[in-house]
């Protein structure tokens, strides 16, 4: 009969280590299956990564958004998500830091671009 | 060889807008905004740390100098005020002229690439999170509404940290003399070791300091 205890804990052990038919976190579909693909192989691996592979990869991002998530609503303005309190959890890591500053410089220039393109246009 | 990944570019429900600032597209014709990501991409971690290091130094005298050399109204700048001002001119010149040099540089690597690292690097720059997606992930964990900014600096964030954990693993797949493509036990032994550089965040456990 200790047999029979064990057995459903250690099911449920396998489930959430390996990946499996469930992908470890219950049957969540797969939000990022096809761009994590991509991304993949743009950093380096196979051009046909493993699907466990992907599947734990997306875990990892889901918990990393969630986790930086909570932390930002933790920080300055309660209950909301800034940019700036995004900015100020990642200040200690160079390489996203610089990456932010970039997307968010890039994002106002092309905004500026545009904005004159459309005045430039209106008015001829 | 079956190709597991589409060109994830024109994709329905997805403005122009956001690819662009996302996905950062471009092969090898290289514009202004392409050297600055590349900048970022690649090697240029000392650069970065010295980057913010300069941005550290700005102190609140520093700060009320700059607003009068912002206004360029040189009646109002003091000696050392004016001092900054040439400081700051020469270092946003040599900053253009590092840019230059190192988008001229990244032209003359692109071009020298074969068809499979056109092929790698082509996806490289162009894979992206939706938008869409982060969006509502992002939207569902804080209950309210969040600003695009946001969900472009998540993403971004987020691309980030995939190629940390993606090449620690290949690290790993070579030191265990494998070959790829990534198995699992090389992503958890990647996740391990970042675990412990501190680079993966987990707020689950509490560390107890002293007892």
């Amino acid at each position: 009969m200790a047999d029979e205890e064990e057995d459903p804990t250690f099911e449920e052990e396998n489930g959430e280590i390996g990946g499996g038919a469930e992908g470890g976190q219950g049957k969540r579909k797969r939000l990022l299956s096809k761009e994590l693909r991509c991304m993949m192989y743009g950093f380096g691996d196979d051009q046909n990564p493993y699907t466990e592979s992907v599947d734990i990869l997306e875990d990892l991002v889901i918990e990393f958004i969630t986790e930086m998530t909570h932390k930002a609503m933790s920080i300055g303005r309660q209950g909301r998500v800034q940019v700036e309190d995004i900015v100020f959890l990642i200040r200690k890591d160079p390489r996203k830091f610089a990456r932010v500053k970039d997307l968010l410089t890039m994002n106002e220039e092309l905004k500026r671009a545009r904005k004159a393109f459309d005045e430039a246009n209106y008015g001829s | 060889m079956d190709i597991a990944c589409e060109s994830p570019t024109e994709k329905g429900g997805e403005t122009g807008e956001s690819d662009e600032t996302a996905a950062a597209p471009g092969g090898p014709g290289v514009t202004d905004t392409d050297g600055i990501t590349e900048e970022t991409d690649g090697d240029a971690d000392g650069e970065l740390k010295e980057a913010s290091a300069e941005e550290g130094e700005l102190k609140s005298q520093d700060i009320s100098d700059l607003t009068a050399v912002e206004r360029e109204d040189s009646s109002l700048l003091t000696p050392a005020a004016k001092k900054l001002k040439i400081d700051t001119k020469e270092k946003k010149e040599k900053k253009q002229k590092v840019d230059e040099d190192e988008i001229q540089k990244m032209q003359i690597l692109v071009s020298s690439f074969s068809e499979e690292q056109l092929n790698r690097y082509e996806m490289y720059r162009r894979s992206a999170f939706p938008k869409a997606a982060i969006k509502r992930l992002i939207q569902s964990i804080t209950g309210t509404s969040v600003s695009q900014n946001v969900v472009i600096a998540m993403s971004g964030i987020s691309k980030v940290f995939v190629g940390e954990v993606v090449e620690e693993a290949l690290d790993v797949c070579e030191k265990w003399g494998e070959m790829p493509p990534l198995q699992p036990k090389h992503m958890r032994e990647a996740v391990r070791r970042l675990k412990s550089k501190g680079q993966i965040p987990n707020s689950k456990h509490k560390k107890i300091i002293f007892f």
